[in-house]
């Protein structure tokens, strides 16, 4: 009964993932538009892909919020774990961390929008790259301080009686040993950036339009097929993240 | 103190950046929607005064409904994520051996890509032309073409999509933590299958369970993306009405107010399903 019910649900939880996808990717290759039948074959949506000078606008976007965003939050998430984890009273900042996973999205959005116009900032990249480190802290904070926490201080300690100065023993022993799950958990951050919609609908006004709110837009104005080629080029895009996160082989956990 | 070296040679200030970060755009926007949904503001734009007004506004039949369905519709889904989120992880944990990397990665794939890609892609698959009308036609279970879309079906299919991933991770981690000859052991000693889930699994993994159910439960409560899209606006939700007032015009402190009901309701939900969580537990496990 057991192994009948479990076969059962991971067949249809791998279909129910899987199903939709597969149908996306092979109407990215139809020649008539959303939501006519199958009619025959073309690679013309992704040639106009590649000419929607928009959606690369947006596409370029996103990503610059997601590189500022991730480099941002670790940066600075980075030195605080450091101080943290040595005790002291710096330690009593880090529960400040815990509450950005635990409020829902929607609750940050708004009271950053609201922030924003109180003290009269206008919306833009910036304001977005602001809100996104926030998210990204939430992160690398948490899981930065596990990790530290698992170092051997042995290799610290004795890099400090060497006569390593503790700016070196950062640079050259803390720090290396940190690297894989520093950049796992930045492959995570930039990835959540690269793909919020919640912040991005409430904290980037109107100038400034991000892959989210593009796909956002063409969903409700009349869907083209390019929306599938875009999808094609996204999921090989996030496959190869996922990948490169595998085989960082740094034990961190998604959640 | 065995580091004190360490940090007596490094400005404290290094660390300050974070903390400074966090307090100004995370606790302060988050003080200031509270204080704005108290304040009593002209048409000037000058404050008055303090009144509790707006807020007994939203405590009336109408937004209370909106509310309940809220819950509602976060409960089912952390329910819903829970029952099919349990056998995939023990499946992941113990069964998949060495093709245990690549279910995870297949798993983890849909789960980096753009959530609205997800959202259209169903938008293919529950048309009226669709690809789950034609599968049902196909196999003769119906005649006429069934509307999925702009239903709670198409939100509920959605929202199970969408945080199946936040559900499975914490069970996954708290699973692959536990040591597999407990369960053989059970099994070895004539319990059968329900009786090892109940005895062994369930009270050892129990605090996976209780982390994914709130990391569902919570942000589905304020989402108001996928009703919106897939359910067309006909139902509305927290998230949706606090979209609609903090983007609309003048309304912002409406919509500040409304942010504090739903997030006091959303607080006493989360604290009454951990004590009802408890209180389950223990009448099970004594």
């Amino acid at each position: 009964m057991g192994k009948f019910y479990k076969f059962f649900m991971v067949t249809f939880t791998y279909l129910f993932l899987y199903v939709p996808i597969v149908v996306l990717l092979v109407f990215s290759f139809n020649t008539e538009g959303f939501p006519s039948p199958w009619k025959s074959f073309t690679f013309k949506w992704y040639i106009e892909l590649f000419h929607s000078t928009h959606l690369w606008h947006a596409f370029y976007n996103s990503l610059v919020v997601a590189i500022c965003a991730t480099g941002l939050s670790l940066a600075i998430g980075v030195f605080l774990i450091f101080y943290a984890a040595q005790g002291g009273w710096m330690k009593k900042f880090l529960s400040l961390f815990y509450g950005n996973l635990v409020i829902p999205e929607t609750v940050l959005a708004v009271s950053l929008l609201g922030f924003f116009s109180l003290i009269s900032i206008p919306l833009g990249l910036p304001t977005l790259v602001v809100a996104h480190t926030v998210l990204g802290l939430g992160f690398v904070v948490p899981m930065g301080y596990a990790r530290f926490l698992e170092l051997d201080f042995r290799l610290t300690e004795a890099s400090l009686v060497l006569g390593a100065s503790p700016i070196q023993t950062f640079f050259k022993v803390t720090f290396p040993l940190l690297r894989p799950s520093l950049i796992a958990t930045g492959l995570l951050v930039f990835i959540i950036s690269f793909d919020d919609f919640i912040l991005s609908y409430f904290c980037a006004g109107s100038s400034a339009q991000t892959l989210s709110l593009y796909i956002l837009s063409m969903l409700r104005s009349g869907v083209s097929p390019v929306v599938n080629a875009l999808s094609a080029l996204l999921l090989f895009l996030s496959s190869f993240l996922v990948f490169l996160f595998f085989s960082l082989k740094s034990r961190t956990r998604i959640f | 103190m065995k580091n004190k070296k360490l940090t007596s040679h490094l400005p404290f200030s290094f660390g300050m950046p974070a903390v400074i970060w966090q307090i100004v755009f995370f606790y302060l926007p988050l003080f200031f929607i509270v204080i704005s949904s108290i304040l009593k503001v002209t048409e000037l734009g000058v404050v008055e005064g303090v009144t509790l007004e707006k807020l007994w506004l939203f405590l009336s039949p109408v937004y209370l409904g909106v509310i309940a369905s809220s819950f509602l519709l976060a409960l089912s889904n952390a329910v819903l994520c829970l029952f099919i989120a349990y056998p995939i992880a023990y499946f992941l944990a113990f069964t998949s051996h060495k093709f245990k990397n690549l279910f995870l990665f297949l798993l983890i794939v849909p789960f980096w890509t753009n959530f609205l890609l997800h959202v259209y892609a169903w938008f293919f698959v529950l048309e009226k032309e669709g690809f789950l009308n034609n599968l049902l036609r196909f196999l003769g279970i119906i005649n006429e073409p069934i509307h999925f879309l702009n239903s709670i079906f198409a939100i509920m299919v959605m929202m199970v999509y969408y945080y199946l991933p936040f559900m499975l991770m914490p069970i996954f981690s708290s699973l692959e933590r536990l040591d597999r000859r407990l369960i053989e052991a059970s099994m070895d000693l004539g319990a059968g299958w329900s009786h090892t889930f109940r005895r062994i699994l369930l009270p050892l993994t129990l605090s996976g369970v209780r982390g994914g159910f709130f990391l569902v439960y919570i942000p589905s409560f304020a989402e108001f993306a996928i009703p919106e899209l897939m359910g067309g606006d006909k139902q509305m939700f927290v998230g949706s009405v606090v979209s609609h007032y903090i983007l609309g015009e003048e309304t912002g402190s409406l919509g500040a107010a409304f942010t504090v009901v739903s997030c006091v309701a959303l607080l006493i939900s989360v604290v009454l399903l951990y004590l009802l969580m408890n209180k389950f537990v223990k009448k099970v496990y004594g």
